[in-house]
């Protein structure tokens, strides 16, 4: 009497089971969760938005794609040429490209978009500034006229944020561009997006024209990728330790050691684009005194941060860009590398004697500073490595910790001596960004303002003719600034990221700068 | 009656503006604009004053202070300055989210509150009364985010019984609602406990004993009934509590909300989303005084008397 029952059940619970698996197999699907640095991102809508976050890159395509070298290949255009004196770049287009509501791909879409990213009011607008006018020449040709050469224009076309949209959308849905529905040419198209919390994503079956940087150029090989926003890091890694999720976009480096605990999960690291750097205000005595500043500056031992804060992930920096950038190959003299001696040697000719209790004294004052960081655990702990290490040449600083999200607010008052802080580019621009003497307090936390940085700016920022010129123009920018050190460079960390290997599985090698449209192309889910 | 209430209802509207006014300024000596989370990298100083002008942050305080109060007042909450949606849309998807985390957690904690007290309250300096205070006292003293993480650990980590995070069907509620809803039913439980006993003493009860009732319909039929009066009134004025404390939650769980919401735009200097978030939490107590008012009004027969 029991046996059959005992039976069906078991048979019952075996094909629920299949039932089950079945289904899981079937849907192919993977969950990844958004850094939390992109978390909130309001829109896709690239040309308005200040901030995309990773699942842009699967939405739309871009003109032009980057490899890991940062060098450029071909994506909706096929091929580029940039006439001898720079005032104009043609552009070959593919064919049978569509958007996502069946709009075809053209060199009018070009015009339009181009147009549309003029005249839109935002802050993308700069990086079509230098595009006086776009000609359609033929169906799958456009050539872009220049008000002024721009050697930066394939960098900026192959920014997220020159997404190139479906134009007669865009003007029709106005604000709801983005955030209710988004057409673009990408190998996923919306299923859902609810802001600050998840972006559904299902793929664009007829996608067949992806990055050359890309091995597969589509469809892509998941059907369907969920990216969840997430605030707290932990609760984020504890979702991917229970399996809820398969892949965090990124990790920081203090759950790094949890989860290579994990038999199941697995770090990816690629290179960063980060640099963390201590600037130094010039206007603030004692810095105001070059000599005082170099010594600052020198003190810092990059590679004990890299082994004690780091755990020996990622490089030292001794420029203020990452080494990926060519601008980053300044004079060997301009490095920014630990000299305790020279540190030493310039504090005593500026008149700072050592003191008692390992404090350096002028006219009775001892050489007492402030050194501002933010709330994130990393940085604190960075920040008290930094304080040891100024410590040792006689410079004494004292630790205030402001707020991540105040802080900005802080330097605008100008009262801030040293500081501990990190920046995100991969451009070498970041130095007219942070450097400029028309943004001081912030971004320019170092309040530099000198006349032949300056005039070393315009000539980097607009002076150049070609790739070559602007690349020179910016090292040697770059390179003068160094030797003024308002800033000491500190670290270059890589991007981390982890996953389920159980999961997913990854390509060989990931030829672009970051994970994105590439990395997501040739991505597979296990069966 | 109906004076009454519209006495208490008027008497909302200088709380309001007193509210609106503590809102809006505490917001703005922060230091920081919202401007900074437009601005680009590359963006140019006129770019900023632009921008400055056009949300109208170059005004003086006091007239940006009257400009929204009087859309507010017209219902009209603005736009979100970084979110670039109007901010009653934002409410409007975060709103639900909330209400359904704290009537659950309102529910749970009403329930196993009372329970919890009645149970205390009958068996008064016994075990089960010794065991239910000492487990509540430890229940209203663990912070709602710590609780949170104990619980992830717990039921997510080592038993997979429900998801760590997220807003995925109703498992998803099961950790946020105990969460909040903890702290509410150590309350619950202790004033039910407290109004029972005193109410147990009264000369009613005595007689009702001298009718000859059994005791444990005497403690639910009558006892019970009037012991419920501050409970009432404690879980209306909770009502707004349990949306303010949705917000640590809410970002714990990584739930979408009010809370997230709030807790994002403040990070962002979003003040219109912020100053919306806000006045609806302040709305809620406010709401939920009056509530807890009326209740008691119509429960008690005194009350009830003295108003008509």
């Amino acid at each position: 009497m029991t046996y059959p029952l005992r039976k069906s059940f078991l048979a019952a619970s075996v094909s629920l089971a299949a039932l089950f698996s079945a289904q899981s197999l079937a849907a192919q699907e993977a969950v990844f969760v958004i850094g939390t640095a992109e978390v909130g991102a309001p829109t896709y809508n690239p040309i308005k938005a200040t901030m995309l976050n990773t699942a842009t890159a699967l939405l739309f395509d871009r003109m032009v794609s980057q490899a890991a070298d940062l060098s450029y290949h071909p994506w909706l255009a096929e091929s580029w040429e940039e006439a001898a004196d720079g005032m104009s770049w043609t552009f070959k287009l593919k064919q049978g490209i569509t958007f996502h509501n069946g709009e075809p791909f053209t060199a009018d879409t070009v015009k339009a978009w181009i147009e549309l990213f003029k005249t839109t009011e935002g802050e993308n607008a700069y990086m079509a500034e230098a595009i006086a006018s776009v000609e359609v020449v033929d169906p799958t040709t456009v050539k872009f006229v220049m008000s002024r050469p721009e050697p930066n224009l394939l960098y900026n076309l192959s920014s997220t944020f020159m997404s190139v949209i479906e134009p007669k959308s865009f003007a029709a849905l106005g604000d709801n561009f983005g955030v209710t529905e988004v057409y673009g040419t990408g190998p996923y198209k919306l299923e859902s997006f609810a802001v600050g919390q998840e972006t559904v994503l299902v793929r664009n079956e007829d996608y067949k024209w992806g990055p050359a940087v890309a091995a597969n150029a589509g469809p892509a090989k998941v059907e369907r990728l969920t990216f969840r926003e997430i605030p707290e890091d932990s609760t984020a890694f504890l979702e991917l330790k229970t399996g809820g999720v398969d892949f965090l976009l990124s990790v920081p480096a203090d759950l790094m050691g949890e989860v290579q605990k994990e038999a199941n999960l697995a770090v990816l690291t690629m290179a960063g684009q980060d640099v963390w750097y201590m600037p130094i205000n010039v206007t603030k005595a004692p810095f105001d005194d070059i000599r005082v500043r170099e010594a600052a500056a020198k003190a810092i031992n990059q590679d004990e941060i890299l082994a004690s804060v780091f755990g020996g992930v990622g490089a030292v920096a001794d420029t203020f860009l990452i080494s990926a950038l060519p601008e980053s190959k300044v004079s060997d003299g301009a490095r920014i590398k630990f000299d305790p001696d020279r540190s030493n040697a310039l504090l005593d000719e500026a008149g700072w004697a050592m003191g008692e209790g390992g404090v350096r004294m002028k006219d009775g004052q001892p050489l007492k500073v402030t050194l501002w960081t933010q709330s994130d655990s990393i940085f604190r702990r960075l920040t008290e490595v930094v304080q040891a290490q100024l410590k040792a040449v006689g410079i004494e600083a004292e630790i205030t910790t402001f707020d991540s999200s105040m802080i900005r607010d802080q330097y605008k008052t100008g009262e801030q001596q040293l500081a501990v802080r990190s920046y995100n580019w991969d451009n070498a621009d970041i130095v007219d960004w942070f450097f400029g003497g028309d943004r001081l307090g912030y971004p320019n936390v170092s309040m530099f303002n000198d006349p032949k940085a300056e005039e070393l700016r315009t000539a980097a920022m607009t002076g150049a003719k070609n790739m070559e010129e602007r690349i020179a123009n910016f090292t040697a920018y770059h390179d003068y600034v160094l030797t003024q050190f308002p800033m000491a460079p500190i670290y270059q960390p890589v991007q981390a990221m982890a996953y389920n290997a159980d999961r997913i599985s990854l390509p060989a090698t990931i030829n672009a700068p970051s994970f994105g449209t590439a990395a997501f192309m040739d991505l597979e889910v296990k069966e | 009656m109906l004076p009454w209430l519209i006495k208490r209802l008027l008497m909302l509207v200088p709380v309001f503006l007193a509210v609106s006014v503590v809102i809006f300024s505490i917001l703005h000596f922060i230091p920081g604009d919202p401007i900074d989370n437009l601005l680009k990298i590359g963006s140019s100083p006129e770019a900023r004053a632009e921008m400055e002008v056009r949300y109208g942050l170059d005004k003086p305080l006091a007239v940006q202070y009257s400009i929204w109060l009087g859309n507010v007042v017209q219902g009209d909450l603005g736009t979100a300055i970084v979110a670039r949606r109007p901010v009653a849309d934002l409410i409007a998807q975060a709103l639900p989210h909330s209400l359904r985390l704290g009537g659950l957690a309102l529910l749970f904690s009403t329930v196993v509150g009372v329970l919890l007290g009645v149970v205390a309250a009958l068996n008064r300096d016994r075990w089960p009364d010794r065991a239910i205070m000492g487990g509540v006292l430890v229940g209203s003293t663990m912070p709602s985010f710590w609780l949170g993480l104990i619980l992830i650990l717990v039921f997510s980590v080592s038993l997979g019984w429900f998801p760590v995070s997220g807003a995925r069907g109703w498992q998803s509620l099961v950790l946020p609602v105990l969460t909040i809803g903890l702290g509410g039913t150590a309350l619950v439980a202790r004033i039910t406990r407290v109004s029972m006993i005193e109410a147990a003493g009264r000369d009613f009860v005595t007689l009702l004993h001298a009718k000859g009732l059994s005791p444990l319909r005497i403690q639910l039929g009558h006892v019970l009934r009037h012991a419920l009066i501050p409970v009432v009134t404690i879980l209306a004025l909770r009502i707004g509590w349990i949306l303010g404390g949705a917000v640590t939650v809410e970002v714990v769980f990584a739930r979408p909300g009010l809370g997230t919401l709030l807790i994002k735009s403040l990070s962002q200097h979003d003040y219109p989303v912020v100053q919306a978030c806000l006045l609806m939490l302040a709305m809620a107590v406010m709401l939920g005084t009056l509530l807890g008012d009326i209740m008691q009004a119509l429960m008690d027969p005194r009350v009830r008397a003295a108003l008509s």
